[in-house]
């Protein structure tokens, strides 16, 4: 009898076989579980095929908890850099997992942490809670008191707008923020890099009103002067902004 | 929640994941699943005589002798952190003050070896420059290394310290630029030895 269904219209399934070119790279990745708390952090090792696996980390992660090993945790949304909740630290440095190529060298080992200095919720996912506190307490938004003359919206020029670029692009991935060495000491007071780069954004732009009581929240030895000018923050940013410059403009401008 | 870990720890086997040998454990998740309240009451400090207790603070971590603080949010998550009120003593005008100090030092430095005379008065100002300059250098190591918040009588200790340091130091420069030399004529001097 012939068959219904010709064999160029079926899908098959062959068993995996052993690939002599396979591009094997190994990845260590923190993992700690709150639901054993009595067992310490500890490193576990996954090897993944790179030609079977995206460019990107993210890539890799998503492979090992579909494939390898559903318990691992982590954060991710847009995987394009534009949500920020993959910000994590790979070889060392805080990164987004998705705008980070693994490094095509299989003989290193790529070793990933959560943020530095993060209280941690589990395996990579950092606990941000001061984090969007103190973006809370900058009062991030627009604040005017009349309404807009043509009661539609606040207008501003060309110019006055082209102050904000590299100032709202930043989507709060908290990444600048642990990599800096003086908000890991202080972050119960000190804002950290992504808070005053929001914060310049603020003061930046044109149709704020309430420039002196921003500059007045700033006014004291703890939340922006705790600032020496490191420059993680600039180094880190996946995004290529530059926290550190605009923490210089805030100061700047507070001087005189 | 067993069925999923019991899941997790087939599909480990079947795709051979290397494990880290440090953590034996992880190889049975189901069991330390079951034992989990055993675990906990482990957690709960235990009424050990205190031999024992001594023995074993001998041999522990660091991390059980000053373990991290818990983790404290002011208020509610939803809550903004709190805003300290303005103090510009303590904020722009300190950094204005001593970014001019820093500034000021620079050509204070070169003055005397550009004119190529000594002035006992720009000498006194570059030594005072400095010390203050220095001050405020160690208070801001103070404030960065030793948070109020976690350990106050260690902050006000080392605050009273590093005033008594200065004042001493201001004092023996004084004593140095009055009866001796003066700094500018004793590195010169040490130079040229």
């Amino acid at each position: 009898m012939a068959s219904v269904v010709s064999p160029s219209q079926t899908s098959t399934i062959k068993e995996p076989s052993h690939n002599p070119e396979a591009k094997t790279k190994t990845f260590h990745i923190y993992r700690w579980n709150p639901d054993e708390p009595s067992s310490k952090p500890r490193m576990q090792t996954y090897t993944l095929d790179l030609n079977k696996t995206g460019p990107m980390m993210l890539d890799a992660l998503i492979r090992i908890k579909n494939e390898v090993d559903p318990t691992l945790t982590f954060r991710r949304s847009c995987r394009e850099g534009i949500c920020g909740s993959c910000a994590m630290n790979i070889d060392g440095v805080n990164t987004l997992a998705c705008l980070c190529r693994i490094p095509t060298d299989t003989k290193q080992d790529t070793k990933i942490y959560p943020l530095p200095h993060t209280y941690v919720v589990k395996d990579i996912v950092p606990d941000l809670t001061q984090f969007y506190k103190q973006y809370k307490s900058i009062k991030p938004y627009l604040q005017h008191s009349a309404p807009a003359p043509d009661g539609k919206e606040y207008l501003q020029s060309k110019e006055e707008r082209k102050k904000l670029d590299g100032l709202y692009e930043c989507i709060l991935c908290a990444c600048c923020s642990t990599s800096c060495p003086s908000y890991w000491w202080n972050s119960e007071e000190y804002l950290g890099p992504a808070v005053l780069l929001q914060s310049y954004r603020w003061l930046a732009d044109s149709r704020d009103e309430k420039k002196e009581e921003r500059k007045a929240a700033l006014d004291n030895s703890m939340s922006l002067y705790r600032c020496h000018t490191i420059l993680n923050c600039s180094r880190t940013c996946p995004k290529g902004l530059n926290p550190g410059l605009a923490i210089a403009e805030i100061k700047k401008e507070m001087a005189f | 929640m067993l069925r999923q870990t019991c899941f997790a720890a087939t599909s480990k086997r079947t795709f051979s994941t290397k494990l880290s040998s440090s953590f034996p454990t992880n190889t049975k998740p189901a069991a330390s699943v079951l034992l989990r309240p055993v675990v906990r009451n482990a957690l709960v400090k235990d009424a050990l005589p205190g031999a024992v207790r001594v023995a074993a603070f001998h041999a522990c971590g660091r991390r059980a002798i000053l373990p991290p603080l818990p983790q404290v949010i002011d208020g509610t998550a939803n809550d903004p952190a709190p805003v300290p009120p303005a103090n510009p003593s303590h904020g722009s005008y300190h950094w204005t003050f001593e970014r001019l100090v820093s500034a000021g030092l620079i050509p204070l430095t070169i003055a005397p070896f550009a004119a190529g005379s000594l002035n006992p008065t720009m000498d006194a100002i570059l030594c005072a420059t400095i010390l203050i300059h220095s001050h405020i250098g160690f208070e801001s190591i103070v404030i960065d290394y030793i948070p109020t918040k976690r350990l106050p009588k260690t902050r006000m200790l080392f605050w009273w310290g590093l005033r008594l340091a200065t004042v001493t130091v201001g004092v023996g420069l004084y004593e140095f630029e009055t009866n001796d030399v003066g700094v500018t004529e004793a590195i010169k001097r040490i130079w040229h030895a």
